[in-house]
């Protein structure tokens, strides 16, 4: 990495692909990526991740409005694979090449050393793997292909699209580490994922949108705070816990089919002090945990929620 | 330099070319052999002994690698739209997202590639017929003209690749392109020159025939040739105007 740290800047970005009223892939969209945090970008299949990126990396001319790698348009960087590394959904690799040969023709497009080929293939674990044909490379394989191409330069920023599709379980936690580590070394990593969950672990900022528009950008954590919690309570006395929790303002209290009741409106500390005051036994009190791939496909859905 | 070394590398990791090369060679062999030992039906009045005393039909012999061509176009094609159809093409624009010196390095490369295949073909054109006809009682072999021969396999196999890195790139599907070429070579361009003779010196074809020295085909000499300059001339003017196109489009197109 070249030292110096790079944001990524979308401003109202708008890509309508063909002629007259086309297909609006991206429309009116402006985020900001920091470095060293990973940002996940989501949205749909068919939401505008991949054009953006594209546009991003100057592979697509946006219709209207711009994007800027470290306060520049990509097409003007000087040396671009050493700025921003990328693997992109649906781009390959030619069947009979290896890996190796692969790596070495971008390699020397980029005026970087054969010896970082090696390098990137341990880093990705295809070390053993490197001198076969990519013809013959599970998709698991071709995605760690992709993240060696994209780490060849050693970049200040890292744009992944879908990078987990096709990996087992145990290689999305090992990417999770992977993307972690790299951007506590300070770069600018960029993850888009159609699942929420799927990243949910490694992501400190995310940006949704939904049919090429914004539909929410912010902390992981500010995601989930706008949303009302439930708690959970379960009480012998909980038809008078109940109706004293009805009373309090703006509250709903309802009963679950095991005799829990759920409350939402109130905090578990302000439910615990109501039933203390009550002389109300407590056999439970939780705030159920954010379900945060529920949000999202609220936020997502092609009915509502715009942020 | 770093685009035109990526290009040359992209060549050299895959097998095509060494394969569309012994194509070539083996064509060529086939083409030396056929007029070396037959007689085109067309010219069934002469007997090949008559023919090999015309010194144009020896040097034809000579030139007869000019129809190895078309493997250089091909490897132009497949070179071009491979990056389309494998979406190699977007790691090459990431890598030089300023793609004019892209375009410019793909021309350079497979004129190369071209001028090495044009090399190797008329070495053995020119080899095979000078072991083959040696028992014969022929028309000599003429070292100058072996000579523009030479020249002339350099130039225009270096432009029939560029010609088919263009045609790539304005089509991009693969076995479309493969196809357009290949029916323009094979028929369209034969058609026209058989119903309007004219046309034959103008044609691409035409136009290599001339610069090659290439001016016995069927048995019979080709009429209304352009002079080798000319046709080199006309060539160029070919790879230049389809070259400009293909690269002015390619430079606005979305890779998608
Ligand atoms: N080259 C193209 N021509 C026409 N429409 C396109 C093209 N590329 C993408 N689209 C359309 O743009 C929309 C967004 O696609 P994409 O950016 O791939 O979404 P995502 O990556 O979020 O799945 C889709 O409706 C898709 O069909
Ligand atoms: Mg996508």
């Amino acid at each position: 990495m070249t030292g110096n740290s790079v944001a990524l800047e979308v401003r109202s970005l708008t890509k309508v692909f063909g002629r007259g009223e086309g297909v609006r892939a991206v429309s009116d969209l402006s985020f900001r990526v920091e470095p060293g945090r990973v940002t996940g970008f989501l949205g749909p299949n068919g939401s505008g991740k991949t054009t953006t990126l594209r546009c991003l990396l100057g592979l697509v001319s946006p219709t209207s409005g711009d994007t800027l790698v470290g306060g520049h348009p990509y097409r003007e960087l000087h040396d671009p694979l050493h700025t921003v590394g990328a693997a992109l959904e649906a781009s390959g690799f030619h069947p009979g090449r290896t890996a190796r040969g692969h790596l070495s023709v971008v390699a020397a497009s980029a005026g970087i050393a054969r010896a970082r080929v090696t390098e990137v293939l341990e880093l990705v674990g295809l070390a053993e793997a490197g001198n076969r044909k990519v013809g013959g490379y599970s998709l698991g394989m071709r995605q760690r292909l992709s993240l060696a191409t994209a780490l060849l330069g050693d970049p200040s920023v890292l744009i992944l699209d879908e990078p987990a599709n096709g990996l087992d379980p145990e290689g999305i936690a090992w990417l999770r580490n992977f993307l972690r580590s790299l951007a506590a070394e300070g770069r600018t990593v960029l993850v888009s994922s159609h699942v929420l969950s799927e990243v949910q672990l490694t992501v400190d900022d995310v940006v949704i949108i939904r049919k090429g528009e914004l539909v929410s950008y912010g902390s992981l954590s500010s995601l989930s705070s706008g949303m009302n919690a439930t708690v959970i309570v379960r009480s012998p006395d909980s038809i008078r816990l109940a109706e004293s929790i009805g009373q309090q303002a703006s509250v709903t209290v309802t009963t679950d089919t095991t005799g829990a009741l759920l409350v939402t409106g109130m905090s578990a500390a302000e439910i615990g002090a109501l039933a203390f005051a009550q002389n109300v036994m407590l056999h439970e009190l939780h705030a159920q945990e954010h379900d945060l791939e529920a949000v999202f496909l609220e936020l997502t859905s092609s009915e509502g929620g715009a942020a | 330099m770093n685009a035109l070394r990526a290009e040359f590398r992209k060549v050299l990791t895959t097998k095509l070319a060494l394969w569309l090369l012994a194509f070539s060679v083996a064509f060529t062999a086939l083409n030396v052999l056929l007029m070396v030992y037959l007689v085109p039906t067309s010219a069934r009045m002469v007997n090949s002994g008559q023919l090999l005393q015309i010194p144009a039909y020896v040097n034809s012999i000579v030139a007869s690698c000019a129809n190895a061509s078309v493997f250089v176009l091909i490897i132009g094609i497949i070179g071009m739209t491979g990056e389309y159809r494998h979406m190699t093409i977007t790691a090459t624009f990431l890598a030089s997202p300023r793609r004019a010196p892209v375009m410019v390095a793909k021309a350079v490369t497979y004129a190369v590639i071209g001028a090495i295949f044009g090399i190797i073909n008329f070495a053995v054109s020119l080899g095979l017929a000078t072991i083959t006809l040696a028992g014969k009682e022929h028309a000599a072999i003429v070292p100058s003209e072996s000579l523009q021969t030479l020249g002339g396999v350099i130039l225009g196999f270096a432009i029939y690749a560029i010609l088919g890195v263009a045609v790539g790139s304005l089509i991009r599907n693969q076995v479309a392109a493969l196809i357009i070429a290949l029916v323009f070579v094979f028929l369209i361009q034969p058609l026209l020159s058989a119903f309007v003779d004219w046309t034959t010196a103008w044609l691409p074809g035409g136009a290599l025939d001339a610069v090659m020295n290439m001016t016995y085909r069927q048995g019979e000499a080709t009429s209304g040739l352009l002079t080798a300059w000319a046709g080199g001339l006309l060539l160029i003017g070919y790879a230049v105007v389809l070259g400009v196109i293909a690269s002015i489009t390619t430079l606005k197109r979305d890779i998608t």
